[in-house]
């Protein structure tokens, strides 16, 4: 190679690295074709499965207590959008909670049922259902206000480097998107499909069990399921998801 | 294990004749075994082993699982329309528990 071409071939890889900082791409986008298709493919994609049980927990009646759907009526039209709008500060704790802590929050205090408990199938399929119904709208969580504090706490969360490997998310999911990490391609660590249909899961799983995985890649410690310091983390990943469209359920390898 | 869910996808209308798709999807963890559990048991094999669908009186397709299939299978077939009527999903468990679904194909 003479130098003058070398220097071409490195603006060149320069411009390319610097198209794809600007441009965030959901994890669908590095997912193979066939894969892509099976996701959108409401028949194919396993997903669905638990959509369909949610669905049918959203009007089942539990003793006196009134169904999901005696408020949320029309949920079709009445919660389109909601899952784009979390995590959020909830108005009456003034704590941040996200949409698997808003179906716990409504089952026990407005239902006065027993908590269905984090990763559990009822609460992934509510969650699944509930998120499905936003398919198509664009992120739009807020940043104001009480949850400048959160948002501030999770973007430091991303940057900071932690674990034995001493690895910040944001080395990966900035630094080398679309480069493989063992099996797959490293992609910007967008939680848009979430829940979602992990092939290694053979199941469905939350954002937070994904998370979960990615601590204990880089050695690091797992927090707990809806733990303060992974709704932070999920709330800095929606606003770098800002106006990506929900995917969920989404199928990821 | 949750309760057992099948989707199945196909066109409701047909023309006689017409072939057909018709796509199965099912939740089931299709637990090959083997593992053994506190007590030190060994716990058994439980997956769907068998999956048939009758048509118009006569089986159209028939699926024998073993342990290399996925949990929550997928498997899509084809059939030619005939005449109106259900077509009956049957799913035999190891154990011998079975899960029937119906679906309706309308032939004009």
């Amino acid at each position: 190679m003479t130098s003058a071409s070398r220097v071409v071939a490195t603006a060149l890889l320069a411009l390319a690295g610097a198209a794809g900082a600007e441009e965030i791409k959901p994890g669908s986008a590095f997912l193979s074709p066939q894969m892509q298709r099976q996701q959108e493919d409401e028949a194919r994609n396993p997903g669905w499965l638990w959509v369909e049980q949610g669905e049918e927990l959203f009007s089942r009646r539990d003793g006196v207590a009134p169904t999901c759907a005696s408020c949320h009526a029309d949920p079709k039209r009445s919660l389109r959008g909601a899952a784009a709008r979390y995590p959020q500060v909830d108005a009456a704790g003034g704590k941040l909670i996200n949409l698997e802590g808003r179906i716990e929050q409504c089952r026990v205090e407005r239902q006065k049922q027993p908590a269905f408990g984090y990763e559990s199938q009822e609460l992934l399929g509510l969650t699944a259902y509930v998120a499905s119904l936003s398919q198509g709208v664009p992120l739009s969580v807020s940043t104001e206000g009480a949850a400048k504090p959160y948002y501030e706490a999770g973007k430091s969360f991303y940057e900071r480097r932690q674990g034995q490997l001493n690895l910040a998310c944001t080395q990966c999911h900035d630094g080398l998107v679309g480069q493989k990490l063992r099996g797959d391609t490293i992609s910007y660590g967008i939680g848009t499909g979430f829940p979602a249909y992990r092939l290694e899961w053979n199941g469905l799983g939350s954002l937070h069990r994904r998370l979960r995985a990615c601590s204990l890649g880089v050695r690091a410690t797992q927090f707990d399921y809806g733990s303060d310091e992974y709704l932070a983390l999920e709330l800095y990943l929606a606003v770098r998801a800002r106006g990506l469209p929900v995917e969920a359920p989404g199928l990821r390898r | 294990m949750a309760s057992f869910n099948a989707r199945i996808t196909m066109p409701a209308e047909a023309k006689a004749g017409d072939i057909v798709e018709i796509r199965v999807l099912v939740r089931h963890p299709m637990d090959r075994g083997g593992q053994v559990d506190a007590e030190g048991r060994v716990v058994p094999r439980k997956i769907l082993n068998r999956l048939t669908v009758i048509y118009a009186g006569e089986p159209v397709f028939r699926y024998d699982m073993h342990t290399g299939v996925s949990a929550n299978p997928f498997v899509s077939f084809t059939t030619r329309a005939v005449e109106t009527g259900d077509l009956l999903f049957e799913w035999r468990e190891d154990g011998g528990a079975t899960f029937t679904r119906t679906a309706r194909l309308v032939v004009t």
